[in-house]
């Protein structure tokens, strides 16, 4: 199983989502987070007072899925939360070495 | 009999009843008996118990009594509750007699499924009040004897109880209050929960008992066993008539969705889920013999009967509570408010004229005293008030005129308590008289997990949300209580707040829609004039707007900005949406405003105000081309402005579009007739004409002047305002192409002249014009001497701050001045401007507190300054203002 965790613009997020749902991903885990890798951050003066966001909003997703529709989710991802511009965010994959479903205890792919 | 037998013939029975209790109560959904099934059940297996068990010892001195408490005591005993007995002994030697069989029969109730708990008491014990033990001492409230000596029974409920009762209701009730308190802190305070707990939280059963039993202390203190007329059965006797009906009908509700809960989770889990609010709607459980509901409807009646409980809860204890003297003598401080009408004792509101609370307007009154000073009303005050209602028919019609009503709900509205007038109105239905919109949306349940409050509250919890920024001490509420402060009609955005959601009571899919449609009918109505019907409607229809931009919109973008700042288009409606907006998020659940959010909402207010401070000059109208849609609709939307189409598109050919924005059409059309009177003159020869008009506004002043453009001309302007002694507060100035300029000041009278000497308002005109042709020198009025009593008055400290944007206009240089705000200020910044030979395209000017902030759109020669010139006017104006 492949955990794809995507850290993107906020702005893309419904478009995101409805593209994983179009590539038939429903499950996903989504935090508001702040941060930022080469993007600025942004620096509004108002009235004479400067106001700044060195972390800049982003929106996380954490996806766990089976490694054979890890490539489509990755894709579906790069599609849709793609703008272009600096500040368009990262995705990260790593292993996992089993999934549990609380309510009856099924494992592995199952209990995706 | 042995124990044995006893124990399996009991068992058998016991079950049975159960499962044909059980069943009755899926069939017929009668709670009422299920629970006196069970306590039936209950009795006769206590009474097979004890008569093998104990000894028989036939009503002698020294004997025992069985008695039950609690719900077993009320009859009340739910599937899974458990069996709370008291063993009471008439002396110690009883006491030891019964102790063996005591602990058997213990031993046997939980063999046979019953959660006993029995605990022994002799009767003298019972006489003082358990300081470390309230609960027992509450529960002896719920008395019944089930077997035994009864004269041991007797002795407790007509000679010990009555006694202790008189002797320590205050104990009592604080006990009371104080556990009330507790367990409501444990649920937040609020009754309003995705999965409500049934018996603690706030509006639960629990909250009935509390009201049975402050009724039951406070009738055997004052009458003994003569205050229980019918027994110890039915204290709602005393509750009065309509509060009594609909607190009954809420307990029967509740507590047959206890049952259903207990008969469903197999034990005492009073957590009415999600999964288990669509099946007992689906059941109708509480409302036996009707169609299945749809688990929204449902739950909605479960808010009014949760509601309903609360009410009569908190009424019994206002009723009931004895304070010490001190606290009272601290809390009839407060009752220096009294005045003719209404008078003030322990901190509850006293109606002096009740035959008035017929008069629609003098009730509204009562809750403007309400919001002006933070005080609950006296329960005598809200019975006055629900007995004049029924009587005058209000809920049917309001009687009132409208634009009375609406000036005084706006004021009700403005005031700090509004939100506690407001939740009092619409407890007593008066607020759904007023405004029959809102009546769309009482206890409505939009169920889902996001939103934890009817629609009802969440309004309610808005409008309070908004009344304490001015108490924020932390960032970001901090800078969205400096917007507040600065909004110049704040009852206008608690109004948009009241009516905001009343479209998701209203049929069609789109409650914004709906709410907007309301909010038309319900502005006019209540007398607004046309401009703040429109502002009302603005923020209705577009509610959604800020939030959405956060969420859908890269909000650093600045095509975003671009393109909600034209959306809102002036830097009031900017204010007015953003604290909306705030406030909307902040009050769908604990949780939903993060900071995160907040910030996000704080940075796009602040690239829109920017924005707007910076694009006065983008778009400027031009009516010839008559493609203009936006100003073809203001001229089309207004009669003033339509009997004048032609003429007034010279008028206005040229202008920003703000100008549009920031005037209504009533406004634009009396500038206009200022503009052609002025224009009449001039052609009949008067070259040193000018067009003053003056107007006051919310205690406030607004100067109007049309004339033509001339060197220094607004430093001439308010050289003569600054000389007369105003505060100017607000400014702006425009040019059209012809070249007429059209300067508006909205300015304080720091010396109340105009108020004090009405004749004085046609000579400062006539000195606005003359300064506006130039015929006269600002220098030449005998200026007022404000400076030192006006610096005294100011302690605040604050950096002067110029900054200028080249890349903001396409034809001027935008310089922004964030100053100490001070008399003579803006005089002062535009002669340092006018000394500097730039020509001012445009002007905004607003204060917001001790900050004056002012924006100008500068050309020198007709083009843009260059950056050395901008740079070298930004030095001067720096070293001229600190100077002066």
């Amino acid at each position: 199983m492949t955990k794809i965790e995507a850290i993107i613009q906020t702005s893309r997020f419904e478009a995101v989502k409805d593209a994983l749902k179009e590539s038939g991903i429903e499950g996903m885990t989504v935090t508001d987070v702040r941060g930022h890798g080469r993007q600025k951050g942004h620096t509004e003066v108002y009235r004479g007072r400067e106001y700044s966001m060195d972390l800049l909003p982003k929106t996380k997703l954490e996806l766990v899925v089976p490694d054979r529709l890890a490539e489509t989710v990755i894709e579906a991802i790069l599609k849709s939360a793609r703008t272009g511009k600096i500040g368009d965010g990262k995705i990260f994959i790593s292993r996992v070495d089993e999934a549990i479903r609380i309510r009856n205890a099924e494992r592995g792919e199952d209990a995706l | 009999m042995t124990e044995a037998v006893l124990l399996d013939s009991l068992r058998r029975e016991c079950d049975a009843a159960r499962r044909a209790l059980e069943a009755d109560f899926r069939a017929r959904g009668d709670a009422a008996a299920a629970l006196a099934g069970r306590t039936s059940l209950a009795d006769r297996v206590l009474r097979s118990l004890v008569s093998t068990l104990f000894p028989a010892r036939p009503e002698a001195p020294g004997s025992c009594c069985l008695i039950a408490l609690g719900g077993y005591g009320r009859r009340a005993l739910f599937p899974c509750s458990d069996l709370d007995v008291l063993l009471l002994c008439a002396d110690a030697p009883a006491a030891d007699s019964v102790r063996a069989p005591a602990a058997a029969l213990v031993r046997m109730l939980w063999d046979l499924g019953w959660r006993a708990a029995v605990t022994s008491r002799l009767l003298e014990e019972c006489d003082r009040f358990e300081l470390d033990n309230p609960e027992f001492s509450i529960s002896l409230l719920d008395n019944r004897p089930i077997t035994g000596d009864s004269a041991l029974g007797a002795a407790l409920r007509q000679k010990i109880l009555p006694a202790l009762a008189a002797r320590e209701h205050a104990a009592f009730v604080r006990s009371l209050a104080e556990m009330t308190r507790e367990r409501h802190g444990k649920h937040g305070h609020t009754l309003f929960h995705l999965e409500p707990n049934l018996k603690d939280a706030p509006g639960g059963l629990r909250d009935y008992d509390v009201a049975c039993w402050a009724t039951a202390v406070h009738e055997l203190a004052r009458h003994g066993t003569q205050g229980r007329p019918r027994g110890w059965t039915a204290p709602e006797s005393g509750w009065g008539e309509l509060l009594g009906e609909a607190a009954s009908a809420a307990y029967r509700f509740i507590a047959a969705v206890r049952v259903f809960l207990h008969y469903h989770n197999g034990r005492d889990d009073n957590r009415l889920t999600y999964d288990l609010q669509e099946e007992a709607a689906g059941r109708s459980i509480g409302v036996p013999g009707a169609e299945p509901l749809r688990t929204e409807e449902w739950m909605r009646l479960y808010f009014r009967h949760a509601r309903t409980i609360a009410r009569l809860s908190k009424r019994r204890m206002d009723e009931v509570m004895a304070r010490p003297s001190l606290y009272s003598a601290f809390e009839d401080w407060r009752a220096r408010l009294s005045n003719a009408d209404f008078s003030v004792h322990r901190n509850r509101v006293f109606c002096r004229r009740p035959a008035a609370l017929a008069d629609p307007l003098f009730l509204l009154s009562l809750f403007e005293f309400v919001a002006r000073h933070g005080l609950e009303l006296a329960v005598e005050t809200e019975s006055m008030i629900e007995q004049a209602l029924a009587r005058a028919g209000y809920a049917a019609q309001w009687p009132g005129d409208g634009p009375s009503t609406g000036t005084q709900l706006r004021r009700i509205l403005h005031l700090p308590s509004a939100g506690l007038a407001l939740r009092v109105m619409h407890r007593l239905g008066v607020l759904d008289a007023v405004l029959p919109e809102f009546r769309a949306v009482d206890a409505l349940v939009i169920r889902d997990l996001y939103h934890r409050y009817t629609v009802d509250e969440h309004t309610l919890l808005a409008i309070e949300g908004l009344h304490a920024l001015p108490h924020a001490t932390f960032d970001p509420d901090r800078r969205f209580a400096e917007i507040l402060a600065e909004v110049e009609q704040p009852d206008l955005l608690y109004l948009a707040l009241l009516l905001h959601d009343v479209g998701k009571g209203m049929p069609g899919e789109n409650h914004v829609l709906s709410s907007f449609e309301a909010a038309e009918r319900a502005c006019p109505r209540l007398g607004l004039a046309p401009y703040e019907c429109d502002l009302v409607a603005f923020l209705i229809r577009n509610h959604l707007e800020m939030s959405l931009t956060l969420q859908r919109r890269d909000i650093f973008d600045p095509e975003a900005v671009r393109v909600f700042s034209e959306l809102v288009a002036t830097p009031e409606r900017l204010k007015m949406l953003c604290l909306l907006t705030y406030a909307d998020i902040r009050s769908v659940n604990p949780e939903s405003l993060t900071p995160w959010k907040a910030e996000m909402l704080w940075q796009l207010y602040a690239a829109a105000a920017n924005y707007l401070a910076r694009s006065v000059d983008v778009t400027r109208l031009a009516p010839s081309s008559g493609s203009d849609r936006e100003l073809l609709e203001v001229v089309r939307g207004s009669p003033a402005l339509a009997a004048l189409a032609k003429p007034l598109a010279a008028f206005l050919d040229g202008f920003p579009r703000r100008y549009l924005k920031l005037h209504s059409a009533e406004e634009i059309a009396a500038q206009f007739e200022m503009a052609r009177h002025l224009e009449e003159r001039l052609v009949a020869g008067d070259l040193h004409a000018a067009e003053a008009q003056l107007r006051e506004r919310r205690g406030q002043y607004e100067l109007t002047v049309v004339t033509r453009d001339r060197p220094r001309l607004f430093a001439a302007l308010t050289g003569v305002l600054s000389s007369w002694g105003m505060n100017i507060l607000k400014a702006d100035a425009f040019s059209n192409r012809a070249g007429l300029v059209l300067d508006s000041f909205v300015f304080a009278d720091l010396y109340d002249t105009l108020r004090l000497n009405p004749e004085e308002r046609g000579r400062l005109l006539g000195d606005m014009e003359d300064a506006a042709v130039g015929r006269s020198a600002p220098e030449a009025i005998p200026r007022r001497r404000f400076a030192r009593g006006a610096a005294a008055r100011s302690r605040a400290t604050l950096a002067t701050e110029v900054s200028f944007d080249n890349s903001c206009s396409a034809t001027s240089t935008v310089f922004e001045l964030v100053a100490r705000d001070r008399p003579g200020l803006l005089h002062r910044i535009s002669e340092l401007l006018a000394d500097a030979r730039c020509n001012m395209e445009a002007a905004l000017v607003d204060t917001q507190g001790e900050k004056a902030i002012d924006v100008f759109y500068l050309t020198r020669g007709g083009k843009k300054l260059s950056e050395a010139e901008a740079q070298a006017l930004r030095e001067s104006l720096l070293r001229g203002l600190d100077a002066g």
